[in-house]
């Protein structure tokens, strides 16, 4: 129930990315949404249900952005794993470092996308611009800590209301006949 | 008896000075009223009554006018401030009216245009609307509200009235991804309309396009207009691509280096019309593709 919510969320969130975020003007910039998204799956989600939303969200993407399929899926799936690896073996779990972790890993999935991009398809992509890799890195920052509010009470919501529903299954019974 | 005489003696004493006070006013009476007679020009008397009341009028008008324009005042903003209430809300709607009007109007400019185009134009060409931009910066593609299912294959160009939008890349039911050709992957080969030297465009994102192999003897200006050179037949001839906007000579290399400003202004596309005359030459060339012979 959590995963599909959350995949739910995960459509919105890049219908809106795809379609409303290109009527802002060009500096405010349009933040990766389903990235925070994926970064807060690795921290949140276990690894079984995490790798599945993972998983479709890279599916997602590659659907629509892009050219060449399969791309998203492999970087989501690699994004996912290392965080959330570092996530349950290192101080990272903290919460102070949640969001720092959400731009650093941004900023080196842009690094490790375009070496792929050049390794494998070069000229595929435009020539790399430190100052819009670095905004862009910024603006998800920034906009990753309200994400991060909104995805943490809808997360907690959905759990809450399950084990709510569990205790109710398992205390139908009378105890005290 | 003597006692009766001494009171009329004080009686009589005390009515003296009422009398002549008596005596004073009536004179004075007869004083004003005699002047008054003598004709329509105020006398002393009247002109310091005046002048004593004058003020004391003047004072209490002044106070009752701002009485009166501070009552009114009140009452006048009681009412503006309704008034005002009303009319902001009045020019919002005709705001948002206006701008309904605005949009439809440069939307029915945009359609003439593009209905001019597909008339001005032999090739059948398919409307479709963008429903979608790629989220990610740096790839440049375009989903648009046709599919196979309205005969788009892979391979088809998109157009506009401006000039070269793109090509068909992926294919659903319903929708397809475009690929724009700012995009670094695409490469159009391309002509300078006046001095019909030949270049290949490449894409390059969001700076436009840069015209290559053009030699640097070629005649390339700032202004001039880039077409499609035909070769190759997925493009026809002549389609505008867009126009130099900065040739640059480096002193090593064989070539020039120009950047083209796009015709078509990616940033704002709404909608794109599909060839769908090359659907034959698309399957065909498909078929022809090696891997498809192997099989």
């Amino acid at each position: 129930m959590v995963t599909l919510s959350f995949l739910l969320l995960g459509f919105i969130l890049i219908a809106v990315q795809t379609t409303f975020f290109y009527q802002f003007p060009h500096w405010l910039g349009r933040p990766d949404l389903v990235f925070i998204l994926l970064v807060f799956s690795a921290y949140r989600f276990r690894w079984f249900s995490g790798l599945v939303l993972a998983f479709l969200l890279g599916w997602l993407m590659d659907v629509t952005s892009g050219v060449y399929l399969g791309t998203y899926l492999l970087l989501v799936l690699l994004v996912f794993s290392i965080v959330k690896f570092l996530s349950q073996n290192s101080s990272v779990k903290e919460t102070v470092f949640q969001i720092p972790l959400v731009g650093v890993s941004y900023f080196v999935v842009q690094c490790l996308f375009y070496l792929f991009f050049t390794l494998t398809q070069p000229g595929a992509l435009p020539p790399w611009s430190w100052a819009r890799v670095v905004q862009e890195t910024l603006i998800l920052l920034v906009a990753s800590i309200p994400c991060f509010v909104f995805f943490n009470w809808l997360f907690e919501k959905l759990t809450t209301r399950r084990l709510a529903s569990r205790k109710l299954k398992r205390g139908g019974a009378n105890r005290f006949r | 008896m003597r006692k009766k005489t001494n009171d009329r003696k004080k009686k009589s004493r005390s009515r003296v000075p009422r009398l002549f006070l008596l005596f004073l006013l009536f004179s004075g009476l007869l004083l004003i009223i005699l002047s008054s007679a003598t004709g329509s020009r105020f006398g002393v008397f009247h002109q310091l009554t005046l002048e004593v009341l004058g003020p004391l009028q003047s004072t209490f008008t002044k106070l009752s006018l701002s009485t009166v324009r501070l009552k009114d005042r009140y009452i006048t903003l009681w009412n503006l401030q309704e008034e005002n209430d009303s009319l902001r809300k009045e020019l919002e709607t005709y705001h948002a009216l206006l701008d309904q009007y605005r949009e439809a109007y440069s939307r029915n400019r945009f359609l003439e245009t593009e209905l001019q185009f597909k008339k001005q134009e032999t090739f059948p060409a398919l409307m479709a609307r963008v429903v979608g931009k790629d989220p990610s910066f740096w790839f440049q593609t375009l989903i648009v509200d046709r599919g196979e299912n309205d005969g788009v294959v892979t391979g088809m160009v998109a157009r506009n009235s401006l000039g070269v939008v793109g090509q068909v890349v992926q294919v659903s039911d319903n929708y397809c991804k475009i690929l724009l050709a700012n995009a670094p992957s695409s490469a159009i080969d391309a002509i300078v309309q006046k001095s019909r030297v030949r270049g290949i465009l490449k894409g390059a994102g969001e700076q436009g396009y840069i015209l290559q192999y053009v030699l640097k003897n070629g005649e390339v200006a700032e202004g001039d207009i880039i077409v499609t050179a035909g070769i190759g037949g997925v493009f026809p001839p002549g389609i505008t691509l867009g126009t130099v906007s900065k040739v640059h000579s480096k002193r090593r290399g064989m070539f020039l280096e120009i950047e083209v400003k796009p015709a078509v202004d990616f940033a704002r596309l709404e909608s794109l019309f599909i060839n769908l005359s090359e659907e034959q030459l698309v399957i065909e060339e498909m078929s022809h593709s090696p891997s498809s012979q192997g099989e």
